[in-house]
């Protein structure tokens, strides 16, 4: 199948969507290309991917509670299936429109889910406790020893031009006592311009392997080193924000020159072309009257 | 037609939304889906200023689609074209005096307010007889260390002159300034324009007064930029996380009620 250079376009710009705005995105894409049906179909692999990597949640049919569509939750060998393991459901999901349907049961396994239920009631309380709109779902991939905490923290404000989303991941490796995150920070700013803030932070941290101790006690340590990575990384980004506005912006221009006073165009004009000019002074304004 | 509108605006609408740090290879792949809309696209989305060195004179420029000749880029330093050009468009004898003038000025105000960086004036002479121009200043800072940044300012102008008076059109953008501390970016871009009336006392005014214009819509634009960057997005990352428990925020927020209720009584 030769790739249609239109989709791999429409494609890549759906991918660089900020937060919130895939859907003005594909509005554009739409008008550009003007060709639904092609879209249609070919845009489809794309918009699994934004999803998936941007942490995008959908309701849980028959559930009050969200769940973010990750690779993680993945039903194995399965495109559009997936799994909400706060609820023990997997349902079908329409990438476009975000919907989901046909819930059926799913067996926990035995073995992992005390400590998975563990590891999710304290990523829900860490969650209610620092984010004002955050969603939380705690994975446990059948085909992986590893546990998946993946956070997700959006604002959506288009009336004043601006959007966020909080992004965090945690692997928890609890052979290894292991735990490796990732914290993606996006925001857009778009009144009058297209300002956007792209910040990454990797956490990586120890804990007492488990069952060293009991799984309770071991997702809260966990919980406390996340909210103490987090809360720290969030002041150093204050404080990156107060050393890049003294340093780089005023690196860049100064607010005012040395002499603490605006330009003295006259001055300026008067010592480096005086003469000059002044041999075709009226020249201009002769021209035109 | 109705529907050529739409593209072009769905095409700017979008180079609004993608990240500003890939809006060079964005708006060619756009160039590459509509061909014919090159033009109205290039000439509507600034893209970052690029630096030239005038092999005559030795001096770096900037170049833009306002001095380009087909592949050529005339340099301000010289008014030659590199690569030479025949039948080149120069400004008219009147105007080119102008344009030495004007860049000889902006230099001086680039060094005041960048220390360092390059300027450069163009200047084009208007069927009406009037003309128009474009400041170009560009700084970039420390590309190799943790810390860097850029900042590029495109000015626009149009000076119609009306008797003593001339009056100025000017639209400027920032485009884009960028700061990058380790793991944290902040890149974009951002248009402001403004109008105004000023007296003429000779063909020199028009640098005193677009000097004077330039320079104030700069000061504001900074403003602006450091507002939006270190301010705006700043409030938005705690809009998403508080730092501070929410939950005692809000065990605060009900002791403070029921101390209110109580005093009340």
């Amino acid at each position: 199948m030769s790739l249609d250079p239109r989709i791999e376009a429409a494609s890549k710009f759906l991918l660089q969507s900020p937060p919130g705005e895939i859907n003005d995105v594909l509005n554009d894409v739409r008008t550009i290309v003007s060709d639904d049906a092609s879209l249609q179909t070919g845009i489809l692999p794309a918009l699994e991917s934004y999803n998936v990597a941007q942490f995008i949640t959908v309701d849980v049919p028959g559930q009050s509670h969200q769940v973010i569509v990750s690779e993680a939750g993945r039903v194995e060998g399965s495109r559009h299936r997936f799994i909400d393991p706060r609820s023990h459901t997997s349902f079908e999901l329409d990438h476009i429109r975000l919907e989901t349907s046909d819930p059926q049961a799913v067996d926990p396994d035995p073995e992992s889910e005390p400590f998975r239920a563990a590891l999710e009631t304290a990523t829900l309380a860490y969650v209610a406790d620092h984010f004002t709109d955050g969603v939380a779902t705690v994975f446990k991939p059948s085909s992986s020893p590893q546990y998946v905490i993946q956070i997700v923290a959006n604002k959506y404000n288009s009336t004043n031009f601006w959007s966020g989303r909080w992004r965090s991941e945690y692997t928890v490796d609890v052979g290894k006592g292991e735990v490796v995150g990732r914290v993606l920070i996006n925001v857009h700013y778009y009144e009058n311009g297209n300002v956007q803030l792209s910040a990454t932070h990797k956490p990586t941290f120890s804990f007492p392997p488990y069952p060293t101790l009991p799984p309770t006690t071991s997702a809260s340590k966990i919980l406390a080193s996340i909210e103490l990575q987090e809360g720290e990384y969030q002041t150093s980004l204050n404080d990156t924000y107060a050393e890049m506005g003294e340093k780089t912006f005023k690196g860049l221009r100064r607010a005012l020159p040395l002499t603490r006073q605006k330009m003295d165009w006259d001055k300026v004009m008067g010592y480096r072309l005086g003469a000059e000019l002044n041999a075709s002074r009226g020249a201009t304004i002769s021209s035109s009257s | 037609m109705a529907g050529e509108m739409d593209l072009l605006d769905s095409m700017l609408d979008l180079t609004r939304r993608l990240p500003p740090m890939s809006i060079e290879e964005n708006v060619s792949s756009l160039v590459e889906l509509c061909p014919d809309y090159a033009d109205d696209l290039l000439g509507s989305v600034d893209q970052p200023l690029k630096l030239r060195t005038d092999h005559t004179t030795g001096r770096d420029y900037l170049i833009c689609d306002y001095n380009r000749d087909g592949e050529s880029y005339r340099s301000p330093w010289s008014n030659e074209y590199h690569p030479p050009l025949h039948d080149a468009t120069y400004p008219s004898a009147r105007l080119r005096k102008l344009e030495i003038a004007a860049n000889d000025a902006f230099d001086t105000y680039r060094e005041m307010y960048f220390e360092g960086g390059v300027s450069s004036v163009f200047l084009w002479d208007l069927d009406d007889g009037g003309f128009a121009g474009v400041v170009l200043l560009k700084k970039t800072l420390n590309p190799a260390t943790n810390a860097s940044g850029s900042w590029d300012s495109i000015h626009v102008f149009e000076a119609s002159e009306r008797g003593r008076m001339a009056h100025y059109k000017l639209t400027m953008s920032n485009d884009k300034s960028n700061s990058t501390m380790g793991t944290v970016d902040l890149s974009g871009s951002m248009t402001r324009q403004v109008e105004l009336d000023s007296s003429l006392t000779d063909s020199s005014s028009h640098i005193t007064n677009t000097g004077r214009m330039i320079e104030d819509q700069e000061i504001k634009m900074r403003n602006l930029l450091q507002e939006v960057y270190f301010g705006k997005t700043k409030d938005v990352v705690h809009d998403l996380r508080s730092v501070d428990s929410l939950e005692k925020a809000r065990k605060q927020r009900e002791v403070q009620k029921e101390l209110a209720g109580l005093l009340r009584k």
